[in-house]
């Protein structure tokens, strides 16, 4: 089975990465007869597509959920909870460039369970 | 013009992830909780919860309390009922020169590993009594200190113990008009000679003030505590934060230590602790629930609190729901204390 091409006109493509082939030769019917890839094979396959800047695989969550590919979804989100570990809070913030919004008491709540987690 | 390139890369990579979807975000903070069971790469999750507003209340709404989850996460649920099923397993580390005591979870099933720090407590010896400061900071127990999350308190005589809660158990006006500031009993533990006298094992007994009778019947809650609101002094959510209690006057939880079988063939007075405790020690014990007014029925009980010696200085402490992990850690420091029965 193979998914749709991913093309200017999706929604949550962006002008900044390039289309980027959906399509798979994976069977996933349970039922097929036809031999089915050996688990390795899907896994390193799994882990070389997902090999991409975070830009792109911030596309690619966003289209896997639009286009309802739960297999992708899985492989994607499961690469950000990937990136996500061994860090601290600042390093994560910076990691996706996110903006420290706490108020200066959440802050000192924040930092003393880090404190505490990271003992 | 290289760093400039670098630093614009660097931006447009990471520039849309805080507009992630909320319900993506969850999926992705999903998985990180459930890939981190255990300390101490548990510290992802509370990691997360620290980025910004969003991922904290993303988290927050993910993690489950102890009682359900079987699993410690932020340090508010060192306050909360331990699991219902299997207990979460802990050892302690007396340091003697330094009267310091220091409370770990296991971070395999070995008795003691590594472990992942919880709370410190540091004797201090007063003109007529003892106490344990208890601390979530193993730098600073001195009183006062913002990670002060309680203390023990002995009489005299060091047979009657009090413990106090720096944090409210109950909700509502009444309590914080009794108590100074920071200062709710929450425990009395009682120690009586056996009726043998100082060669049978000592009883004890814990009135849990702030735990009810229902709370170990059928449908049943303890009260839990959400936030510590001295982790933020401004912070309006201490009265919403607490599970009020249907009634105060309820029957209050009471805690009965197993009596040890006499064990003709080895002398000796004996419990089973499935292999958690390893040496003999007057201060071993297995605590079971029950009604006040009933005995512990103590063939079926299911054991609520068990702590007992493993090493020089080593103990393990294992406790369950409706007992937290500090109220656990402060009962465990009395039999410490308790100058009843030689050793």
């Amino acid at each position: 089975m193979t998914a749709p091409t991913m093309t200017s006109r999706s929604p949550t493509s962006t002008q900044r990465s390039s289309p980027r082939s959906l399509s798979t030769a994976r069977s996933t019917s349970s039922t097929s007869t036809a031999a089915a890839a050996p688990a390795e094979d899907l896994k390193s396959f799994d882990a070389e597509f997902v090999k991409v800047d975070r830009a792109t695989l911030f596309d690619l969550i966003l289209a896997a959920n639009y286009l309802n590919i739960k297999g992708l979804l899985d492989l994607t989100c499961q690469t950000v909870a990937d990136m996500i570990k061994d860090n601290t809070p600042e390093e994560i913030r910076k990691i996706f460039n996110i903006k420290n919004d706490f108020t200066p008491e959440e802050e000192a709540e924040v930092r003393k369970e880090n404190q505490w987690a990271f003992e | 013009v290289a760093a400039v390139a670098t630093e614009e890369e660097a931006a447009r990579q990471g520039c849309c992830w805080a507009e992630l979807p909320p319900e993506l975000l969850r999926e992705v903070l999903a998985r990180v909780e459930a890939s981190e069971p255990r300390w101490p790469r548990r510290r992802d999750v509370v990691a997360c919860a620290g980025v910004c507003r969003t991922w904290r209340g993303v988290v927050r709404e993910i993690v489950r309390v102890p009682e359900v989850s079987g699993r410690l996460t932020f340090p508010i649920s060192l306050k909360q009922p331990g699991p219902r099923d299997a207990p979460i397993k802990c050892f302690i580390r007396r340091h003697r020169a330094t009267q310091t005591y220091f409370l770990y979870i296991g971070l395999t099933d070995a008795l003691a590993d590594t472990g992942k720090f919880l709370f410190a407590a540091r004797k201090y010896h007063r003109p007529t009594c003892t106490e344990y400061l208890i601390s979530l900071d193993k730098t600073d127990m001195s009183k006062g200190s913002q990670t002060c999350v309680g203390k023990l308190r002995s009489n005299f005589l060091r047979t009657k113990f009090t413990v106090y809660d720096a944090h409210p158990p109950h909700a509502g006006p009444v309590v914080s008009k009794r108590w100074p500031a920071g200062d709710y009993p929450v425990i009395q533990i009682n120690y009586e000679v056996n009726v043998l006298g100082s060669r049978g094992p000592r009883r004890m007994n814990c009135i849990m003030e702030s735990i009810p009778v229902s709370a170990i019947e059928q449908g049943g809650t303890a009260p839990t505590q959400t936030a510590f609101p001295f982790f933020n002094p401004k912070s309006s959510r201490m009265d919403s934060s607490i599970t009020p209690l249907s009634s105060q006057v309820e029957s209050k939880l009471v805690l009965k230590n197993k009596s040890p079988r006499w064990h003709e063939h080895l002398r000796c007075w004996c419990l089973n602790f499935h292999g958690r405790v390893t040496v003999a020690s007057v201060k071993n014990f297995q605590l079971v629930a029950s009604d006040e007014s009933a005995p512990a029925n103590e063939e079926n009980d299911d054991t609520t609190l068990q702590f007992g010696k493993i090493g020089k200085d080593l103990f393990t402490l294992d406790y369950r729901y409706p007992v937290s992990a500090f109220q656990a850690f402060a009962i465990c420091l009395s039999s410490f204390d308790t100058k009843l029965a030689r050793e």
